[in-house]
C-alpha cells in the first residue's frame, strides 16, 4: 500500500494494447506493463511514468504480438462454406418450380443487363485509343440566327489559326476540312471515297497508325492523299498504292491526286470515320484571289473542325475566355454573334447538342432511358426472388433454428442466405449469357439512325467484361437475397422450436405486396409506352402530308445529269411523269435561306427547295392562289418567281393568298415575285412545326437537283426498276443506283420511333414475362398453403366461383392498385420524355390508356385462375382425410 | 543447431530465463538483463523474443500468481526446455572451441 495506488495507467495506450495484442498474450503483457508502471511511479513523476507506459505500449506493436487479421478464431471457414453450398443446392433442387422461376426470371433480366454492360463499356471505350485523349478538345460554335440557336461541332478556320497564334496553354491545334467526298479514279475503276482534309500534324494529334508513308510528308503538299487500308484495297487490290496517281472527276477542289500514304482503318469505336485523308493545303485554292476567304472569315464556320490539345495545366474556361476576346472584334458589329466553346473528347459520341458532327452518335438521354429500362427488368427479376423466398421463409425456419442452437451467429445465417441467392444468380448468369447471344444479333440489326450508317457496337465479350458480369451477378444476387436473408437471420431459435405458430409467418406481407404492385406497375407502364410509341409511329406514317407520294420513286442524283436522265426516262413507257427537286420533302431534310420583304424591312428564315415546273402537278399540291412554275428557266437565267406556303405570308405580313400574288420579296440581291401559294404540307417531318415558312424556287443548274421523282404505272415493278437502273448506269457508272419509293422513304424518316418502339415492346415483353412468372410462383404458394382452408370451405358448401374469388381477390386488388399508380405516371413520362420531339401527336384514347392495364390483368387472371381452379376443383377428401 | 537459429539477443534472454528459474517472468527478465547489460530494454523487445522462442520450442510457459502490483493480472513464468539447454551448451562449446583455436599471435599483438 502506498500513495500511488490510486493512479492507473493511461487510458488510451491501454486500450490500444487491448486492441492489437493477441488475446492469449494480453493478460501477461498487460500485467507486466502495469508492474513496470508501478515501479516507474516510484522513480519518476506521474506524468513521466505515464509517458513511459505509452511509449512502451507503442513499442509492443510487433508482428509476433499482433492479432491475426480477420478475427481471432482459427476455425476453418472452408467447411462452413461447403455446408452452405450443399444446403443451398439441395434446397434449390428440392423446390424445382421455385428455383426455375427464379433462374428463368433472373436470366432474362441478366441477358438485358449483360447487353447494357457491354453497351456502356463500348460507349465508354470510344476514342480511348488516342494517346492524348484526356487533353483533346473540339472547338464548337454557337450562333443564333433569326431566333434559331444553332450549335455546331464545326468551327472556322480563322479561329483555329488564331488560337494557334495567340492563346498560350494550347499545345497543338489541328484544323481539318469537313466532308471530303470524291470519286477517285484509277485507270481501271472509279470509286466514291469520303473523308477529311487534314494537315501533316494529324498524325501526331490522333493515334491512327500510318502503315505506309512518312508522317512528316504524307499530307504536306496539295493533292496528297492518304488512303485507309480498306479503301486502298478497293481501289488497287493487293498492289502497292504508294505513289499511284488518281483523278477525281468533277471535284471542285482537286482533279488529280497522288497516294502518299496508307493508314489503318479507323476502329469502330472512333468518332472519326473516314476512307481517305486529303492534304489540307489542297483547299488553299478556294481562297485564291478572294479578299475575304474561308481562312480569315470568322463566319465561315461550317466547313472545318478545330481540335485542340490543351496543356495539362490549362483550364478550358481560360481558353474559352481567350477565344471570346479574339471573337470580340467580329462579334461587336455582327448581326449574329458567334461563341466558341470547348468540348472534351469523351463527349463527342454521347452529346447530341451539336450538328455537323462526325461518326456515330449515341446520346446521353438514350443511355439513361436504356439504363432505366434495364433496371426495371432486373428489379422485377430480383423482386421475384425476394417475394418467393420471403413467402417460403417458414419452411426454412427450422433449419435456421438448428443452426442458431449449434452456435451460428445472426451474421453467419445472413451470409448463408445471401450466398444462396448469389449461387442462384450465378446459375442465372450462365443462362443469361445464353439468352444474350440470342438477342445480340437482333439488337445489332436494329436500325440506329444516330449511328449514321456506321457500325457502332460489336458487343464482343472479353475477359475483363466477364469479370464485370461476375461482379454484376454477385451484385444482383445480393440485391435479391438481402431481404430474405435479413428476415431469416432474425428468427429466434427459441420461438421457432417452442411454438411455430408464433413465428411471424406473414411479417413482410405488406412489403411483398408493395414489391408485387411495383412489378405490375412497371409491366403496365412498359406496355403502355410501347402502345403509345407505336400509335405515334403509325400516326406519323399516315399523316396527311399535304401532297401525294403514291407510286412515286425518288432517285438520288449525284451529278449534273438530271436533265439527261429525265430525257432517258421519258422514253420508258411505264414512266408516267417525272420531276426534279433538290430536296425530298417530309423525310427530315431541307435547305435554309433568308428572305427579306420588298422594302427590306423584315426578314424571315425560310426552308426551301428548288423544284422544276412539273413538281406541283406531279405531287398534287393544293394551290390556294396563283399557280406553280410555268416554264423552265433558260440556262444562266436567275430565278424570278417563288411559290410559298401560308406561313410565309404570315411571316412577312403579305395578307391573304390572293393578295400576295404578284408581290415581291428579296433573296439576297435577287428580286422574286410570288407566283403561287400552296396549302399546308409537311416540309421536314412531324417534329418540325408546320407553321414554318417554306418557299419553292427554280434553278437553272442541273447539278442543284439531287432527286428525280418518277411516277410509274406498271404491273411488273421489278422489270421497270431494272429499266430505270439501266438508264441510270449509262449516265452515272460510279455511284450505285439509289431508288426508293417515296412512301418507304417516309417510313425511314420515322425509323428512330420504330426502333424505340421495338426496344420498349421487347423489354415490356420481358418485364411482363418475369412478373407473370413471379405471380405464378406466388399463386402456387398461396393455393398450396391454403389448401386445407379451401377444402373445409368446400365441404361447408362453398362453390367453385366463390373459392376462386376468395383466392384471387388479393391479387386482383394489387393489380388494380398497380394500374392506378402506373397509368398517370406513364402518361406523364411518355408525354415529356419519349414523344416530346413530336409537335403533332396522335390523340390518346381510352384504349391506349387501358391497354397495359387490361393486358396485365388478363395475363394475371389466366395465371392465377389456372392455379386456383386446380385447387378449387380438387376433391376435399384428398387433403383432409389425413387429419 | 543447424535448423533452428537462436539470435544473439534471444540467447541472452534464454540464458536469463535459465538463471532466474522460478522467477523468470517478463518484468524480472527485463530487470535482470538491464542490470547485466547496463542498458534500458523495452517490454516489446523482451516479449517478442520470448514469444518467438516459445514458438521455436526453446521455452514453455505457464501462468503464475497474480499480484496487486500487476493490477490483478497473472504472471507468465517461462522455463527453458531440455532442447534449449542442449542448444545453449552446444553454442557455448562452439564458442569455446573458437576461442581456443584463436591464433596466439592476435593475443600477442594486443599485448604490445
Amino acid at each position: 500500500m502506498n500513495q500511488y495506488d490510486h493512479i492507473v495507467p493511461p487510458k488510451w495506450p491501454r486500450k490500444f494494447l487491448r486492441f492489437f495484442v493477441k488475446k492469449e498474450y494480453l493478460e501477461e503483457i498487460e500485467g507486466d506493463m502495469e508492474e513496470i508502471f508501478r515501479e516507474s511511479l516510484e522513480e519518476h513523476s506521474v506524468r513521466k511514468a505515464k509517458r513511459i507506459y505509452a511509449f512502451e505500449a507503442l513499442k509492443l506493436f510487433r508482428p509476433i504480438l499482433i492479432k491475426n487479421l480477420g478475427g481471432d478464431y482459427r476455425l476453418n471457414h472452408y467447411g462452413m462454406f461447403k455446408n452452405y453450398l450443399k444446403t443451398s443446392l439441395r434446397s434449390l433442387k428440392k423446390n424445382t418450380l421455385f428455383s426455375s422461376i427464379n433462374i428463368v426470371g433472373l436470366a432474362i433480366g441478366m441477358s438485358v443487363g449483360i447487353l447494357m454492360i457491354l453497351l456502356l463499356s463500348e460507349l465508354h471505350s470510344f476514342d480511348d485509343f488516342h494517346a492524348q485523349k484526356d487533353n483533346i478538345y473540339r472547338v464548337t460554335s454557337t450562333r443564333t440566327l433569326y431566333g434559331r440557336e444553332g450549335n455546331y461541332s464545326t468551327a472556322s478556320y480563322y479561329i483555329g489559326s488564331q488560337i494557334d497564334a495567340q492563346i498560350p496553354g494550347v499545345d497543338k491545334v489541328l484544323i481539318m476540312g469537313r466532308d471530303m467526298s470524291a470519286d477517285l479514279r484509277t485507270e481501271e475503276k472509279a470509286i466514291p471515297i469520303t473523308g477529311f482534309y487534314a494537315p501533316t500534324s494529324f498524325f501526331d494529334f490522333f493515334s491512327f497508325k500510318l502503315k505506309k508513308g512518312n508522317p512528316q510528308t504524307a499530307l504536306a503538299d496539295p493533292n496528297n492523299i492518304v488512303l485507309t487500308e480498306s479503301a486502298s484495297k478497293k481501289l488497287f487490290g493487293d498492289a502497292d498504292p504508294m505513289g499511284e496517281l488518281v483523278s477525281a472527276d468533277g471535284h471542285q477542289d482537286f482533279q488529280n491526286g497522288i497516294i502518299t500514304g496508307v493508314i489503318e482503318d479507323p476502329p469502330v469505336n472512333s468518332h472519326m470515320q473516314f476512307e481517305a485523308l486529303v492534304a489540307l493545303k489542297t483547299l488553299d485554292k478556294r481562297a485564291e484571289g478572294q479578299e475575304r476567304n474561308f481562312k480569315d472569315n470568322p463566319r465561315d464556320m461550317y466547313n472545318s473542325y478545330v481540335y485542340l490539345v490543351l496543356n495539362e495545366s490549362t483550364k478550358t474556361e481560360e481558353v474559352e475566355d481567350a477565344i471570346g476576346k479574339i471573337m470580340n472584334d467580329y462579334n461587336s458589329n455582327a448581326e449574329a454573334p458567334i461563341t466558341h466553346r470547348l468540348q472534351p473528347l469523351d463527349t463527342f459520341v454521347t452529346s447530341d447538342t451539336y450538328v455537323n458532327g462526325t461518326g456515330p452518335r449515341f446520346s446521353q438521354r438514350k443511355i439513361y432511358v436504356m439504363i432505366g429500362l434495364t433496371l426495371i427488368v432486373l428489379l422485377s427479376a430480383c423482386f421475384n426472388y425476394t417475394n418467393l423466398s420471403l413467402a417460403r421463409a417458414l419452411r426454412r425456419s427450422k433449419e435456421v433454428g438448428v443452426r442458431k442452437v449449434t452456435g451460428a451467429t445472426r451474421f453467419q445465417v445472413f451470409i448463408q442466405f445471401m450466398l444462396e441467392a448469389v449461387i442462384l444468380s450465378l446459375i442465372a448468369l450462365i443462362a443469361g449469357l445464353g439468352l444474350f447471344f440470342l438477342i445480340r444479333p437482333e439488337f445489332l440489326n436494329l436500325p440506329n439512325p444516330a449511328a449514321r450508317g456506321y457500325q457502332m457496337f460489336l458487343l464482343d465479350i472479353n475477359y475483363l467484361q466477364l469479370l464485370y458480369f461476375l461482379l454484376f451477378a454477385i451484385g444482383v444476387g445480393c440485391l435479391a437475397g438481402f431481404l430474405p436473408a435479413m428476415f431469416l437471420s432474425k428468427l429466434k431459435a427459441r420461438i421457432v422450436f417452442n411454438n411455430a405458430s408464433k413465428v411471424k409467418l406473414f411479417s413482410g406481407v405488406n412489403l411483398r405486396r408493395v414489391l408485387i404492385v411495383f412489378q405490375f406497375a412497371m409491366s403496365i407502364g412498359l406496355i403502355m409506352c410501347a402502345v403509345l410509341v407505336h400509335r405515334q409511329y403509325k400516326f406519323a406514317l399516315n399523316y396527311d402530308l399535304g401532297f401525294t407520294t403514291e407510286k412515286i420513286v425518288n432517285i438520288r442524283l449525284k451529278g449534273d445529269y438530271a436533265n439527261l436522265l429525265e430525257n432517258e426516262y421519258s422514253k420508258i413507257p411505264e414512266v408516267v411523269e417525272t420531276s426534279k427537286s433538290s430536296v425530298v420533302l417530309g423525310v427530315g431534310s431541307a435547305m435554309l435561306t433568308m428572305i427579306k420583304s420588298e422594302d427590306k424591312s423584315s426578314t424571315v428564315s425560310l426552308l426551301m427547295s428548288e423544284v422544276d415546273e412539273r413538281y406541283f402537278n406531279m405531287h398534287e399540291f393544293e394551290i390556294l392562289a396563283g399557280s406553280g412554275f410555268l416554264s423552265p428557266l433558260r440556262e444562266d437565267e436567275s430565278p424570278k418567281y417563288v411559290v410559298v406556303n401560308e406561313a410565309f405570308l404570315k411571316g412577312l405580313n403579305l395578307g391573304s393568298p390572293k393578295e400576295a400574288i404578284g408581290k415581291y420579296v428579296w433573296r439576297g440581291d435577287t428580286r422574286l415575285e410570288i407566283l403561287g401559294v400552296v396549302g399546308d404540307f409537311v416540309s421536314i417531318t412531324l417534329n418540325i412545326n408546320l407553321e414554318d415558312a417554306f418557299g419553292f424556287l427554280q434553278t437553272s443548274k442541273a447539278s442543284r437537283y439531287h432527286t428525280l421523282g418518277v411516277k410509274i404505272r406498271s404491273n411488273d415493278l421489278l422489270a421497270t426498276m431494272g429499266k430505270l437502273e439501266e438508264s441510270y448506269k449509262g449516265l452515272d457508272p460510279v455511284h450505285p443506283f439509289e431508288a426508293t419509293f417515296y412512301d418507304d422513304q417516309i417510313a425511314l424518316a420515322y425509323q428512330p420511333q420504330k426502333t424505340t418502339y421495338t426496344i420498349i415492346s421487347f423489354l415490356a415483353f420481358l418485364a411482363i414475362s418475369i412478373s407473370t412468372l413471379g405471380l405464378l410462383g406466388m399463386a402456387v404458394y398461396t393455393t398450396e398453403s391454403r389448401m386445407k382452408e379451401v377444402s373445409i370451405r368446400k365441404v361447408l358448401g362453398a362453390g367453385i366461383s366463390n373459392l376462386m374469388l376468395l383466392l384471387s381477390r388479393s391479387f386482383l386488388v394489387m393489380i388494380a392498385v398497380a394500374g392506378t399508380v402506373a397509368v398517370p405516371i406513364t402518361l406523364y413520362l411518355v408525354d415529356n420524355m419519349i414523344l416530346n420531339e413530336f409537335l403533332y401527336r396522335a390523340k390518346i384514347g381510352l384504349i391506349e390508356i387501358l391497354s397495359g392495364f387490361v393486358i396485365v390483368m388478363v395475363i394475371s387472371a389466366l395465371t392465377i385462375g389456372w392455379q386456383i381452379r386446380m385447387a378449387a376443383v380438387r376433391n376435399p377428401v384428398d387433403t383432409l382425410r389425413n387429419d | 543447431m543447424k535448423k533452428t537459429k537462436l539470435g544473439e539477443f534471444e540467447e541472452l534472454v534464454l540464458l536469463t530465463v535459465v538463471v532466474l528459474q522460478e522467477e523468470a517472468y517478463g518484468v524480472e527478465i527485463k530487470r535482470e538483463l538491464e542490470e547485466r547489460l547496463n542498458e534500458r530494454l523495452s517490454v516489446g523487445s523482451i516479449q517478442s523474443a520470448l514469444k518467438r522462442m516459445e514458438q521455436k520450442g526453446f521455452l514453455t510457459s505457464e501462468f503464475g500468481e497474480a499480484t496487486k502490483k500487476r493490477g490483478g493480472k497473472r504472471k507468465r513464468i517461462y522455463s527453458a526446455t531440455p532442447y534449449a539447454h542442449r542448444v545453449l551448451t552446444e553454442m557455448k562449446d562452439v564458442r569455446a572451441g573458437l576461442w581456443a583455436s584463436m591464433p596466439k599471435l592476435a593475443y600477442d599483438l594486443k599485448i604490445i
